[in-house]
């Protein structure tokens, strides 16, 4: 379903992302995982189209992507929930995943301006659908509440709400466990465990081996921009050049 | 997981939650702006024609910087293209008014996507600056070609607002002309609520907390902007067409930078984003205005009065507004009034929380 090749990014003299290709297949959960400055969140950002690369092409349902912006992706089906959250301010959280609509809904100013049969059907789908979403995901008691005021766990699973009202074929996640609880981990991975089995498509860019194992099929890590191995998570944890990398961190923040 | 108590709120929070209290205010504007008229002399009449109009302006602009989070210093430069467009396309071009105005509100909004396209890359401070370059620019230009716009003299006897033979003239040409500012001014309202509480409006609020974040939900973040700019000069721009038609005289002098700090401090006092703000703004800011000038020409003060009396309470109150009222009057009516409630529960979870 997404298709990623050779993608490279530099920045200055700094090659971030170093061809790396990379496939997720319709309904896997596929994950990438690697040491911190790997390039992980380039890689994803390249992916989501906030950033383009200076080299390789990004392919979605057998389309070139690789020059269209964040929007027009979202509008083909890919969906977002960034590791940074980005939960709207000053709106509820009902009206935060009622933006994710933006998708597939059409209306535009002159819709609005007049109330038009047509947006009041589609004002009423768009309802209908955030609030499925939140239901979907476990919050529907928070819909009317302000979205600052819910805790970074519940703010990330909001994302994942936003996402899903925007009824995506594939789902990006940067790093979603990152600074969660363990009570919010474990209910974050139940979560993306039972969207698995609905037969979402989703790409998790996670630092956590574990958190990434447990839930991916196959597995590509990247270490300093490159793809070091790939493949079933089960043979990933224990590849040497894996266990390499990520001790080597381990090492050289041990003797800083 | 402690939640807020779901048990519905008293029956008087729900007359003054957020959607009901903009109900009663569009009720008693609507009652309020039907009425006046009757009771009003020729005098009172045209301030409260200003401030119809005015009303449009800071409507466009608190949609543009509460929502949409873009900062306008120059909102008068498009209430100034409004007034000229109408006023050359009727005066010289001879052509019937209520077309000239639908042409020059048109055209005005056109302006604004063409300048905004550019323009709106920039952010904060440098898109205040640029939009008050903007103005500036706008003002030299109509110096510059006298031919057209009457240079620095500016243009008279324009004609006044018409609907086939029949012109507005005579008694009751200020008491008619309330009604027809009114009207659009509700309309200009009424739209803008409409626009917020839709998935466009949705849109717009969310690219003003992230840019990034809203085109990764798949709002077309740059259209927006544009459209949001647009649309806020078109505002300006018919209530500059009205404008010149109701006064019948314009030139450079009346459109002064000073005017689009006027707009921004009534958007501000009523409360950025706050569509019915922007009414109780404009109005009180105005009047204020007034007030000041009455004094200011009392016999015996110098004649730099009224200029010296205006510049110091527009600072005074923009600066008292950001400072006890960051959010505006009428949200912090609405804050006062509902809100205790629910935001002390919500402080005291977080309190506990970070305890």
């Amino acid at each position: 379903m997404l298709e990623a090749r050779g993608l490279t990014r530099r920045f200055g003299g700094v090659v971030a992302v170093d061809e790396v290709s990379l496939e997720v297949a319709e309904g896997e959960l596929a994950g990438v995982i690697g040491p911190n400055g790997a390039g992980k969140s380039t890689l994803f950002h390249l992916i989501t189209g906030h950033l383009r690369p200076d080299a390789g092409r990004i392919l979605f349902g057998g389309r070139d992507i690789t020059s269209l912006g964040p929007d027009r992706r979202a509008r083909l089906g890919i969906a977002i929930a960034f590791q940074a959250v980005r939960l709207f301010r000053g709106m509820s959280v009902l009206e935060n995943v009622m933006v994710g609509a933006h998708a597939w809904s059409r209306s535009g100013f002159w819709e609005a301006f007049f109330r038009l049969p047509r947006h009041r059907a589609e004002e009423r789908r768009i309802l209908d659908r955030a609030r499925r979403a939140l239901e979907r995901v476990g919050l529907g008691d928070s819909a009317d509440r302000p979205a600052e005021s819910l805790p970074l766990g519940q703010q990330r699973i909001v994302q994942v709400a936003r996402a899903l009202c925007g009824e995506p074929r594939l789902l990006l996640l940067d790093e979603p466990a990152s600074g969660l609880r363990a009570a919010e981990r474990e209910r974050l991975a139940q979560l993306l465990a039972s969207l698995r089995g609905e037969g979402l498509t989703m790409l998790l860019i996670e630092h956590d081996v574990a958190f990434v194992t447990r839930l991916a099929e196959r597995i590509t890590v990247l270490d300093h921009g490159r793809v070091i191995a790939r493949g079933p998570a089960a043979e990933i944890r224990d590849d040497p050049a894996v266990v390499a990398a990520y001790l080597g961190q381990a090492r050289e923040r041990a003797s800083a | 997981m402690s939640e807020l108590p779901a048990e519905p709120p008293p029956l008087w929070q729900r007359l003054l939650s957020r959607q009901a209290l903009g109900g009663w205010v569009l009720a008693a504007t609507a009652v309020v702006s039907l009425l006046a008229p009757l009771g009003l002399d020729d005098a009172q009449l045209t301030i409260y024609v200003f401030i119809g109009l005015y009303t449009m302006v800071v409507a466009g602009l608190s949609l543009l910087m509460g929502f949409a989070g873009q900062v306008s210093l120059g909102q008068a430069a498009f209430f100034t293209i409004g007034a000229y467009t109408a006023a050359i396309l009727t005066r010289d071009a001879g052509m019937p008014s209520l077309l000239a105005l639908a042409i020059s509100t048109t055209a005005t909004a056109g302006i604004a996507a063409l300048v905004g396209l550019p323009l709106l890359r920039l952010r904060g401070h440098y898109l205040a600056f640029a939009t008050l370059a903007f103005q500036l620019i706008v003002l030299s230009a109509i110096s510059q070609v006298p031919q057209l716009t009457g240079g620095d003299t500016g243009l008279t006897a324009i004609p006044t607002l018409s609907l086939g033979p029949i012109a507005l003239h005579g008694q009751f040409r200020t008491f008619i002309f309330a009604y027809v500012v009114w009207v659009l001014a509700a309309g200009v309202l009424v739209m803008n609520r409409n626009l917020v509480r839709s998935r466009p409006g949705r849109g717009l609020r969310a690219l003003a907390t992230s840019e990034v974040g809203a085109l990764a939900a798949g709002v077309p973040v740059t259209r927006y902007k544009v459209q949001v700019f647009a649309l806020s000069a078109g505002y300006a721009g018919l209530a500059g067409g009205v404008y010149a038609f109701f006064v019948g005289y314009i030139a450079p002098e009346t459109f002064p930078v000073l005017l689009s700090v006027q707009f921004l401090i009534m958007a501000a006092v009523g409360g950025l984003g706050s569509v019915w703000g922007s009414v109780l703004g404009t109005a009180g800011v105005y009047l204020l205005i007034q007030v000041l000038d009455t004094v200011g020409t009392a016999p015996g003060l110098p004649a730099s009065a009224p200029a010296i009396f205006s510049y110091a309470v527009y600072g005074l109150v923009l600066v008292a507004i950001m400072l006890y009222l960051p959010q505006g009057v009428l949200p912090a009516i609405q804050a006062r009034l509902v809100g205790r409630r629910a935001v002390s529960a919500v402080e005291a979870e977080r309190s506990t929380r970070a305890s």
